[in-house]
């Protein structure tokens, strides 16, 4: 780890300056990613701007068809709030089955997506519910948040202050993990709303993306079966040490159809 | 209650005693509270930390070390390199025997693989040596590197495993292939794995002047006794080596390694005491490791189901700069009767580290191969795989024609299928599956591992107070060798196990020979228990001629050696104790030699092996292609067990490899840089329990009259053969696809789309 100025400040205001102040530095959320990339010396940023000291920025809100997450909230909160579980179950399911208990408690949703990890799960749910981000500047719809690998559309300095999640008729996560990380070789976040199917894959390719025959499928007839003809094509897909391209592609139609099961049955 | 019989009589006969007692492991409680004190545990006054720079290319030569900047960094003491390394006494790249491995101890520029020490950083704390060895930022001059099974020239060995010849022929295999009426013609690949012991290879070294003291885990302690004495100069009186326990060892920590040796050098250079540990990745390299192999086996059977020919061949690999040849292809020599055995080997040189022993080296790598081509075979007969195994069972060892010291391998296979539920497996694959849904398959193989034996020595001493202490240096690497060999003991000196002190673990003590080739009990056992009937003899000696003892004159009709007291054979109410022969003889103590040996005469005359039969059950979600192996029986004929518990707890370990192997273990070697691209136990993927289903292992009945007097064979790597082979055969089982590259991966059981 190289070395580095620590910062924890206690306003929003606070956090920009710092980081106005000093263009090297890295926001600091659950760290889940950051510190072990610090460790290895991947990253090595001048200071670094923990967010955990902004109140604010945590906390869940249900109401107006809508399920409010502040950016700081951990993936353990998602997952143990009664009132997501009952406004958007698949949402609570999908941060339950991030990583382990560690990262659970310590990974937050603003974390998770600002770093846009193409295995992680919460660009699935994200996209896959058309949800917003919310940030210190601006309101981005979840389709151009995500714009590549570890790359997202926030611009330098700007802060993630919170996603809003509209809640649909029906939603359903379903991924395959890998054995040893949790992170999702594929997974796929399905949900049904007034205005039609939304399918969102994360892990099997660069960044999180939407299937739209899977969609149109969905729309014309939500069940597994109406999506069983859909073939996703490999050539966009990874391959690297867990699983080839084409497994990948697999597995997209069957957790898909998994997905959709899963929201027929919630 | 111990006893000893001092007969002539070949083996041991002893029943009941401490031998056959399932006691669970003496240094259980140290070990769960902490207290047992591995290597990297010892911190002698005065230490320093040492950190390895290893090499990040497999080819090449190191240009540039930025040793200004690494010494510079506050806390370093030193940082070593071949230009101001102790000289050694003895050329690290000499090869002067087999079981001596060139080692890499910075003794010039060169990089002959990924991981190789470049450079160790010696400083005051673990951190500052670890920031001293990045600051070190080498550069290279990097040539094209030599990784896989394709690459370089292949040529036919010297010899394989140790000192095995690359190529056996026993008969006419064209010839049998040519009379079959059904043939297979089948090519396997096994992966190349890494040790992986839990405890990474460490080393805590002091020198107090040409004296050196040694903490270290070892499989072979007075090996690496006499290795350090040579490349040190030193006579081994002057080496002292701790190893009272390893965090496993899996044949990794047979001989010493060249990053331990490094640590010597580095105490010797800053004139402290050093600790040096491997981090996880640097195990990937300068450690060992097991090759990866193809295999072609060709079989043929008349339409009896009668095997014709066996034709077994293994491409393989060994290091550009030593030789170890993973002897695959013997495990062929043993199982299966045929009138017509081929056995065969080449090899390629590769950018890598030396392989080395892994946890059954050869037997494990072949066995996957043998028992899935048997499998295919069967099929290809129609056949149930255990009635063609049935029917080419070997009454003699197929290759040489020797009778079996002991072969129980029928009851294996019928207590394994009957605790199974065997006879319920429809012939046919795909044909269950489970209320989920899931494809069950179920598979089985033969286990087999040789009873091999080494040299060793022991030292047995009965005092006057009655109790006794026995000594030999052999290694416990977790597998139980301390409690085991401790029951050993007490039933050669006759005593209760609390009366018995067992010293061992480090090298002043006698010889045990290596903790390897599943042969340590067998080895320390055989001099413990020589040992034991040596005093037994001279106690006998001092009461039976001596008048006033109520055992006077009892010399023809023999003693027994019970509690601690001498019985006449033929009257048990005349008895003396220990204490009391030695307090009328004026001595304080006795003392006993033991050695043991294999028996030239026995090994000449009969073929002495250890079997087994294993079943697996595998479920197969046919969506995802995702493997459980759930449930797994075997059945283990191994001689003489002398403590089950243990026993079976090597079987159950040895049982999670073979799982390990059919469907975990992949080293990804990079072919652009020859680096290991999954150095971590994150990605290079082993059992953990959510794996590992239902085990069982059942000891089955074996008396061996000829391997040993104990009767004892080794259980130490047979349960990885057998294993990998069933869970193979069961994946087909439940699938109907073969597949032959190993570990099977979860995509090429998806069917393709059509």
């Amino acid at each position: 780890m190289y070395a580095f100025d620590y910062h924890k400040p206690r306003s929003l205001a606070e956090a920009t300056a710092l980081l106005n102040a000093n263009p090297e530095a890295r926001l600091l959320a659950g760290g889940m990613t950051l510190i072990p990339t610090l460790k290895q010396r991947l990253a090595s940023p001048s200071d670094l701007v923990d967010l955990g000291g902004l109140p604010d920025l945590a906390g869940i809100f249900v109401g107006d068809g809508e399920v409010r997450i502040g950016a700081m909230t951990t993936h353990a909160t998602v997952a143990h709030s009664a009132e997501v579980r009952a406004a958007l179950p698949a949402l609570a399911a999908l941060a339950e089955g991030i990583g382990d208990p560690q990262v659970r408690h310590r990974g937050t949703i603003g974390g998770s997506i600002s770093n846009a990890d193409p295995a992680a799960d919460y660009p699935a749910g994200v996209v896959g519910l058309g949800a917003t981000v919310v940030t210190d500047r601006r309101e981005i719809a979840a389709d151009n948040f995500f714009t590549g690998m570890f790359e997202t559309a926030l611009e330098p300095g700007e802060i993630v202050r919170q996603v809003r999640f509209p809640i649909p008729e029906a939603a359903g996560y379903a991924k395959f993990p890998n054995p040893a990380s949790r992170y999702a070789v594929a997974g796929v976040f399905v949900a049904r709303a007034a205005g039609g199917v939304r399918v969102a894959v994360t892990g099997a390719g660069p960044s999180v993306f939407r299937v739209p025959e899977m969609e149109a499928a969905l729309t014309a007839s939500f069940t597994p079966e109406a999506i069983a003809s859909v073939l996703v094509d490999a050539d966009d897909l990874n391959t690297d040490l867990h699983a080839t391209a084409a497994y990948r592609a697999h597995l997209v139609g069957v957790m898909a159809a998994r997905a959709v099961t899963s929201a027929l049955e919630s | 209650m111990p006893e000893i019989v001092l007969t002539q009589a070949s083996a041991h006969l002893r029943h009941g005693s401490n031998i056959g007692q399932p006691l669970t492991r003496r240094d259980g409680v140290l070990k769960v509270t902490g207290a047992a004190r591995f290597a990297a545990d010892n911190h002698p006054p005065g230490m320093l930390y040492a950190v390895l720079a290893v090499s990040s290319i497999a080819r090449g030569r190191v240009t540039f070390l930025d040793l200004q900047a690494a010494k510079a960094h506050p806390g370093v003491v030193e940082v070593m390199t071949p230009a101001n390394k102790p000289l050694l006494a003895e050329d690290p790249d000499a090869k002067t025997n087999p079981f001596i491995f060139r080692l890499d101890v910075l003794q010039n520029d060169h990089v002959r693989y990924a991981n190789q020490p470049i450079a160790v950083v010696i400083a005051e704390t673990l951190e500052a040596a670890t920031e001293g060895a990045t600051l070190l930022f080498p550069r290279y001059e990097t040539e094209a590197v030599r990784i896989g099974l394709e690459a370089g020239e292949s040529f036919i060995p010297p010899g394989v495993g140790i000192g095995n010849p690359a190529e056996t022929h026993q008969g006419d295999v064209e010839a049998g292939l040519a009379v079959a009426s059904r043939r297979i013609d089948a090519t396997y690949e096994t992966a190349a794995q890494y040790h992986n012991a839990m405890e990474p290879h460490a080393i805590v070294a002091a020198w107090d002047g040409d004296s050196l003291s040694i903490d270290m885990p070892s499989q072979g302690l007075a090996m690496a006794l006499g290795r350090v004495a040579g490349l040190f100069g030193i006579p081994p009186e002057s080496i002292h080596i701790r190893s009272p326990f390893l965090g496993g060892g899996f044949g990794s920590k047979g001989l010493i390694s060249g990053p331990q040796v490094l640590g010597i050098m580095a105490a010797r250079l800053v004139g402290r005491p050093v600790k040096l540990v491997l981090r996880r990745e640097q195990m990937f390299g300068p450690v060992g490791h097991r090759a990866p192999t193809r295999q072609t086996v060709r079989m043929g059977s008349d339409s009896d189901g009668a095997l014709t020919a066996i034709d077994h061949h293994t491409k393989t690999a060994s290091s550009t700069f030593d030789d170890f040849f993973e002897p695959a292809s013997d495990i062929s020599h043993t199982l299966y009767a045929s009138p017509a055995i081929s056995t065969s080997h080449e090899a390629v040189r590769l950018d890598t580290g030396t392989p080395l022993f892994m946890r059954a080296p050869g037997e494990a790598t072949g066995s996957i191969a043998l028992e899935s081509a048997i499998d295919e075979m069967a099929e290809a007969c129609g056949m149930d795989p255990l009635a063609f195994r049935l029917k080419n069972y070997a009454e003699v060892e197929p290759i040489s024609g020797k009778p079996f010291s002991s072969k129980a391998l029928r009851d294996c296979y019928a207590q394994g299928a009957e605790r199974f539920g065997w006879a319920r497996r429809p012939l046919a694959s795909r044909q269950m599956r489970d209320d989920a849904g899931l494809l069950v398959g179920w598979g089985m193989g033969t286990a087999t591992f040789p009873a091999l034996m080494f040299q060793g020595q022991a030292r047995a001493v009965v005092r006057n107070d009655g109790t006794g202490i026995v000594e030999t240096g052999a290694h416990d690497m977790g597998q139980g060798a301390s409690t085991a060999l401790a029951q050993i003991a007490a039933d050669g000196l006759g005593l209760d196990l609390d009366q018995v002190e067992f010293r061992s673990g480090t090298s002043d003590l006698p010889d045990a020979g290596i903790a390897g080739g599943s042969s340590h009990t067998a080895t320390a056992g055989m001099a413990i228990h020589s040992a034991g009937a040596d005093v037994i003899a001279r106690l006998a000696d001092l009461a039976t001629g001596d008048e006033r003892s109520p055992l006077f004159g009892a010399g023809n009709a023999g003693v027994i050696a019970r509690r601690g007291r001498l019985f006449r054979r033929d009257d048990e109410s005349r008895s003396e104790s220990y204490a009391e022969i030695l307090a009328r003889a004026g001595l304080a103590e006795i003392e006993g030699r033991g050695n043991s040996a294999a028996d030239p005469a026995a090994q000449s005359s009969y073929a002495m092996h250890a079997h087994g039969a294993v079943f697996a059950e595998v479920k197969i979600d046919p969506e995802l292609g995702q493997i459980r192996a759930t449930r797994l029986v075997g059945a283990f004929a191994a001689g003489r067990v002398i403590n089950p518990r243990l026993v079976r707890s090597q079987y159950y370990g040895g049982m999670i490899w073979g799982i390990s192997f059919a469907l975990h273990e992949h080293a990804v070697m990079d072919p652009r840089s020859g680096r290991p691209m999954n150095p971590n136990l994150g990605e290079y993927h082993v059992p953990v329990n959510a794996d590992v289903p239902s085990l069982e292992a059942i000891l089955v009945e074996e008396h061996d009259s000829y391997v040993n007097a104990l009767g004892i064979k080794g259980v130490g790597e047979i349960g990885i053969t057998g294993t990998a082979g069933a869970v193979a055969n069961a994946v087909w089982h439940a699938t109907g696809i073969r597949i032959r590259q190993f570990p099977i991966t979860l995509d090429r059981l998806i069917e393709p789309t059509p």
